[in-house]
């Protein structure tokens, strides 16, 4: 239980091992060009993002990142502060990997026939370990390179169904808005370093200069596009709902998952660690919070009322997507009003919960693509007929989506509501409470399609692709199991949070 | 003896464990459920006999089984919280009831085999585990030790009756029934809940007995001299005491709810049975015994009730007198004899209203299913003027169902003699002090007029002359599962009486007042739950005839059986003759309301429709609109909203661009504008 | 009374940036407008088609060009950008090399890794055609996806 013993560099093997696995797939590709051995290419994905997530898991229980008073071995430092492998980021290593198995197990059916399987695959490991570096970096620029190392394989992967049109359209659109994005986020870090002459993110909290607040001011604000782009939040959310669309399935669910994650990890990581709140507002004149405040309410806002009336289901989905991103908002719309840890905990819970449930909801439509029964909601009327167990595990996903109990999904809604209410954000509790309310309809619409509606056409029976039925009662079972299990999950979250925000 | 209270839960699981049995094996079973049954309540009937010699060796139980709730109280104990628990409490007076149920369902569930089983009956593994769960739910209700356990059980009691009453749910009129008499004591019940609410959070507490009981806590406070909710002590002692009082005046059918007992006829004669003698309508009276500490504090609660028993005892005497139905006559005597267990409580007769409702467990169990075997013997006949002559057909009926008729009229030497005349006794002795009392006295003792009459003339119309139907001539034959309840009632009915001969007793000077004995805790019981320790806790004076004793119990005793053998010399004279005529014509307009039963159920009828329905048409009117309408608006708005959301999406990539950047400069001014960066 | 002159120090930096962005936008703006206002309007057919350098245009302009100029380009792209990293880690190879606070694997390592991983990617790139010129019917029809 001493992984550090290795060396210092080790700390990132998570990352290393994702790396790996990517270059393993370009060594066969390269060998056996357009491969078509699935077996090989999506075990290999899976192989090497449990691996991951092992190795993660193993340096959590081991105690990286707990603070060595507490018999831990402290935050690591790697590359002269450039990363940093902490709690925090180890817990969303844990996100990204789950989310990264999850998809490459349900790919493996989804993917059948299609060409570019080996790209596919590597592209995903890819993004995998763009995310998993965001969750480690510590600087300005490494943020950046993480971020396009997420984005860029992200770009090509949703349009990797080339004679799809939507597919394409998709994933131009989400290239153009993050193109965008990218250039006001890249703008955000030069305004940021013109203020402070740094870009390491201990320093620039060093060197806050009440001389340069409102450019610091512009440049924090540019800083909080890039992260809303990468976290879908309105206004930077237009690509999700056409991107989501048009993407595979399983990609869908990567980026509403673990992506989204991966945005949140290094927002909160930025604002706590470079901006620290009574400094950063001394100089800028005006808490950094009354952005998420707003940005929060307006998202949760937007993406739960667009959602609602919704015919197509992978774009409720979508929207909900951009909806729930509001949630994850308040982590950081509620600090500095006393319970920060457990604030920031909240919303790390809802995304370790949402990393499950809404992965599996959108594997359930990448399930109903693969049968073919069409993509709207009168398309999926009466599936539970011939596919029950796989109505089960939506119906779950649903209803903890939209925050009902026995899921996980209600616990971590639950904890964000009296969180925002300790926080004295009652504006934000309210519209927690009626997003979610509003959201029960949308998502029970689904379940009242699945499992009360008649369907149109009669149907044949439906296949059961092993993969996918595997990801999707796995991720079924993780979002019922997390309530008993929400005590270690809970202590990891607020510990993660306390560590950055104390 | 303290080794058997062990087996106390055993008492009630008993017949819960008949219930599954029957429901789940019930068709496959020799008697349809009727053998489980049977066993099971001949369990509880030993059980309950242990029960009562361990607690006449001077044993009480009461012990707390589980806790499902604790929670804060806003009542004048909130430091302690409250605790929702199901415990049981035995001590002489639930001992003995614990005795009565048992015995009562266990000769009810033999005479079953006859009346049911031996007639082909359809349902009967349901019959017979409603049956069970009736009997598990009042022995249940007869050891609570809460007034919330009791409340919960109190409401199964109420739906078994429902069930039961409704057994012929195909007929037109038994539903029907069901449903009223469900309605009709569920109107009581509310009350009562309401009642449990407010002591529980006045006093922090729901406990019968024990240091930190109800009981004491409300004498506590009326010592303290507290205020309680905006009121003195004794005044919100009396509200709270007739809010549990309502769901008493429901159960155990007082006067103005009992109209839903008459139509309960329309379940089988043994449901009947049970219902009247042993369960549903003894529930209610025994709940004030079993609180009478608590009403023992207010003076006022107690003159209701004691008013309410003497009026209803009258009042219900007068309509059973021009039923031609054998079972009507008998549902209202049990109305007019509840009403004499109530004005006895209500005038601190403890011992005389349990020792009232002892003795009238058994004969009226005897009436009914004496009834019962008249009805089998009829075919299926019920109006008495189809019948006649039935005295040497079938003697064993005829003379059990006297013994019991006897009992009920009031007859010395049978057991109803005893109790009703202590009831009475305890009655005017404070009469001569209280215009109330004397009242509720005066219509007592007029109603005993009238109990002697109906009585025997159901007697002599049933037994006595010529047959008046073929049925009649021909009775059917009764087997020994039927007789053989009757004898054992018949016998009890004869002797009951023994246990407390309290006139005996007090004109010779000897102690055979065992009844009395008994509940003052001579074998055994908790203090603070003795017929002694409530006598000092009420404030009654009392006065003699003549200053002595005997002379008042004398007087009272020859008012009593004189105005009983007048009642029943008249029907003898009236009714006692080969071929007996309808008499009733001669009381003329008083016939007609007698009939309709002073029109009760009229009343209650236009009360609901032409009150409660308006009412609530309303309130749906205004659920309908403002409610509903306020739901919807809410709902369209944001359905409205939603889809102009939607058509922000353009699926234009620049306009997505330039939105992007307008709300990113919207955002930049409300922060510029707020954190004062363009100054 | 005096008369104080304004103090400019006083005036708020920003005012100069903004007055830059006016003028800046003015001056474009202005052209614009003026010429607008002054050019004659002769609309004639041939003065709306395509500008090919004087060739008649042929065909429209939404054609489809070949990729491989990009795909050779985004190549030629990463190794450029490879040098760049490369020669500020060449200039220090030497001297790190010399000193004693560093091992000759912590100076040669990683960058091996980066050039590998590099190398690794430009056999994928070769193997899957990307720098082929042309391609076979065969590898054409093996490319078709799945509608």
């Amino acid at each position: 239980m001493f992984p550090i013993e290795l060396s210092e560099w080790a700390a990132l093997a998570p990352v290393y091992i994702l790396v790996l696995s990517a270059m393993v797939l370009f060594v066969f590709d390269s060998i056996n060009p357009r491969t078509t051995n699935r077996a090989f290419l999506a075990g290999t994905t899976t192989a090497g993002s449990l691996a991951a997530l092992a190795v993660a898991v193993w340096f959590l229980l081991a105690g990286v990142g707990t603070p060595q008073a507490d018999g831990g071995f402290g935050a690591i430092s790697l590359f002269d502060g450039q990363l940093v492998v902490d709690q925090l980021a180890l817990f969303f290593i844990v996100v990204v990997t789950v989310v990264t198995s999850l998809v490459s197990i349900a790919s493996y059916d989804y993917m059948k026939g299609h060409t570019y399987q080996a790209e596919y695959y590597t592209l995903t490991l890819l993004a995998a370990t763009g995310m998993a570096t965001m969750a480690a970096s510590n600087s300005l620029v490494t943020i950046f390179i993480a971020l396009e190392l997420a984005s860029l394989p992200s770009y090509a992967l949703v349009s990797i169904l080339k004679d799809n049109r939507g597919s394409i359209e998709g994933g131009l659109k989400y290239f153009l808005i993050g193109a965008l994005s990218s250039a006001i986020f890249v703008y955000g870090i030069s305004l940021v370093y013109g203020a402070t002459g740094f870009m390491q993110l201990d320093a620039i909290a060093e060197n806050l200069d009440a001389d340069y607040g409102p450019l610091l001011g512009l440049g924090i604000l540019m800083l909080i596009g890039g992260f809303a782009f990468k976290t879908a939040s309105v206004p930077f959310h237009f690509w999700a709902p056409e991107a989501y669309e048009g993407a595979p399935a399983p990609i869908a669910a990567f980026l509403s998952s673990a992506s989204k994650a991966a945005g949140f990890v290094i927002a909160f990581r930025v604002f706590t660690t470079a901006f620290p709140l009574e400094p950063t507002a001394s100089v800028i004149g005006v808490d950094w919070t009354v952005a998420f405040i707003i940005l929060a309410i307006v998202t949760m806002t937007i993406g739960n009322f667009a959602a609602a009336t919704q015919t197509n289901v992978k774009r409720m989905l979508a929207y909900s997507s951009v909806g729930h991103a509001g949630y994850a908002l308040i982590g950081l719309a509620g600090l500095g009003a006393g319970a920060n840890d457990v604030v920031m905990g909240a919303a790390l819970m809802h995304l370790f919960v949402y990393g499950f449930m809404n992965t599996g909801a959108f594997l359930f439509v990448g399930l109903a693509e693969h049968w073919g029964v069409g993509r709207t909601f009168e398309d999926y009327n009466g599936l539970s007929a011939k596919a029950p167990i796989a109505c089960v595990a939506m119906t779950v996903f649903m209803f903890s989506l939209a925050g009902i109990p026995p899921f996980g999904g209600f616990f971590s809604k639950y904890f964000l509501f009296t969180a925002s209410i300790d926080a004295g954000l009652l504006f934000v509790a309210a519209a927690l409470v009626i997003n979610s309310a509003l959201s029960l309809y949308y998502y029970s619409r689904l379940v009242k399609a699945l499992w009360i509606e008649e369907p149109v056409l009669e149907r044949e029976s439906l296949s059961q692709p092993v993969g996918l039925y595997a990801a999707i009662v796995f991720a079924a079972v993780m979002t019922v199991v997390v309530l008993p299990g929400f005590g270690p999950v809970a202590d990891a979250a607020v510990d993660a949070a306390a560590a950055v925000v104390a | 003896m303290e080794e058997f209270f062990t087996y106390a839960p055993a008492i009630a699981l008993l017949p819960l464990a008949a219930f599954v049995v029957a429901l789940v094996f019930g068709d496959a079973m020799p008697k349809k459920g009727a053998i489980a049954g049977i066993f099971a309540t001949a369990g509880s009937l030993g059980l309950s006999l242990l029960m009562l010699a361990a607690v006449a060796s001077g044993e009480v139980h009461h012990e707390t089984y589980y806790e499902w709730a604790v929670g804060d109280t806003a009542g004048h104990t909130a430091a302690e919280g409250i605790a929702f628990t199901f415990g049981i409490l035995i001590d002489p007076l639930s001992a003995l009831m614990l005795v009565i149920v048992s015995l009562i369902a266990l000769l009810v569930h033999v005479f079953s085999l006859g009346y049911m089983n031996a007639e082909g009956e359809k349902g009967l593994p349901r019959y017979y585990a409603e049956l069970g769960l009736f009997t598990f739910s009042m022995l249940a209700f007869v050891f609570a030790d809460n007034l919330l356990m009791a409340f919960m059980f109190f409401e199964l009691v109420g739906l078994c009756s429902y069930l039961l009453i409704g057994f012929w749910f195909r007929t037109k009129s038994a539903p029907s029934a069901a449903k009223k008499a469900f309605l009709v004591t569920r109107f009581g019940d509310y009350f009562f809940l309401v009642g449990v609410v407010a002591i529980g959070a006045t006093f922090g507490t729901l406990a019968f007995a024990g240091d930190g009981s109800f009981v004491a806590e409300a004498e506590a406070a009326l010592d303290g001299g507290e205020t309680l909710f905006g009121f003195d002590a004794e005044t919100w002692i009396t509200i709270t005491g007739l809010l549990v009082l309502g769901g008493v005046i429901g159960k155990s059918a007082q006067f103005p709810l009992h109209t839903w007992l008459p139509d309960a006829m329309e379940g089988p004669t043994t449901v009947s049975a049970l219902i009247h003698a042993a369960t549903m309508v003894a529930a209610g009276v025994y709940l004030v015994a079993r609180m009478f500490g608590y009403y023992a504090l207010s003076p006022s609660a107690l003159a209701i009730i004691a008013f309410v028993g003497g009026f209803t005892a009258l009042f219900a005497a007068t309509m059973a007198v021009v039923k031609d139905d054998i079972k009507q006559v008998l549902a209202y005597s049990t109305i007019s004899q509840y009403g004499y267990m109530m004005l006895g409580l209500g005038v601190g007769g403890y011992v005389a209203g349990v020792f009232h409702l002892m003795n009238h467990a058994f004969f009226k169990a005897l009436l009914f299913l004496g009834a019962g075997a008249v009805i089998i013997l009829m075919h299926h006949e019920q109006d008495m003027w189809k019948m006649g002559g039935l005295k040497n057909k079938a003697p064993v009926t005829y003379y059990t169902f006297l013994a019991g008729a006897l009992a009920l009229a009031g007859i010395i030497p049978f057991s109803g003699f005893w109790s009703k005349d202590e009831i009475l006794y305890d009655a005017i002795i404070l009469g001569l002090e209280s215009n109330v009392f004397l009242a509720a006295y005066a219509m007592g003792l007029l109603a005993v007029f009238f109990t002697g009459f109906y009585t025997f003339r159901m007697v002599f119309l049933t037994f006595h002359g010529e047959p008046r139907s073929d049925a009649a001539e021909d009775p059917h034959g009764i087997g020994w599962s039927v007789k053989a309840p009757l004898v054992v009632l018949g016998v009890l009915s004869l002797v009951a009486g023994v246990a407390n001969l309290a006139p005996v007793g007090k004109l010779l000077d000897l102690d055979i007042m065992f009844l009395e004995g008994w509940l003052d805790g001579e074998y055994g019981g908790l203090e603070e739950l003795t017929y002694g320790f409530y006598g000092d806790m009420l404030p009654y004076e009392t006065a003699l005839i003549g200053g002595s004793e005997e002379t008042t119990l004398l007087v009272a005793a020859a008012l009593s059986l004189g105005l009983a053998f007048s009642g029943a010399g008249l029907a003898w004279k009236l009714y006692n003759v080969p071929e007996p005529t309808e008499h009733t014509q001669r009381l003329g307009g008083a016939r007609d309301v007698l009939r309709s039963n002073y029109y009760q159920d009229e009343v209650q009828v236009w009360l609901a429709e032409g009150v409660t329905l308006p009412v609530a048409r309303a309130a749906d009117r205004f659920d309908q609109t403002v409610i509903d309408g306020v739901v919807n608006g809410v709902s369209s708005v944001s359905l409205f909203g939603s889809s102009w959301l939607k058509r922000i999406q353009t699926g234009l990539v620049t306009n997505y661009a330039a939105l992007l950047v307008a709300g990113f400069i919207g955002l930049l001014l409300v922060l510029g504008v707020y954190g004062g960066w363009f100054l | 009374m005096r008369f104080e002159p304004p103090n400019v120090t006083e005036m708020n930096e920003w005012i100069a940036v903004g007055m830059l962005a006016f003028v800046g936008l003015l001056i474009p703006l202005g052209m614009m407008a003026v010429s607008y206002l002054i050019r004659p309007s002769v609309p004639e057919t041939s003065k709306r088609a395509t500008y090919e350098s004087g060739e008649v245009p042929t065909g429209g302009t939404r054609i489809r060009f070949n990729i491989q100029y990009y795909m050779v380009a985004l190549l030629f792209l990463i190794f450029d950008i490879e040098t760049v990293l490369l020669f500020p880690w060449a200039v220090v190879y030497l001297d790190a090399v010399e000193s004693d606070a560093v091992s000759l694997a912590e100076i040669l390592g990683p960058m091996l890794i980066f050039v590998a991983i590099l190398l690794v990617g430009l056999a994928w790139a070769w193997r899957s055609g990307a720098v082929q010129w042309a391609r076979s019917p065969f590898q054409v029809e093996a490319e078709a996806d799945r509608p």
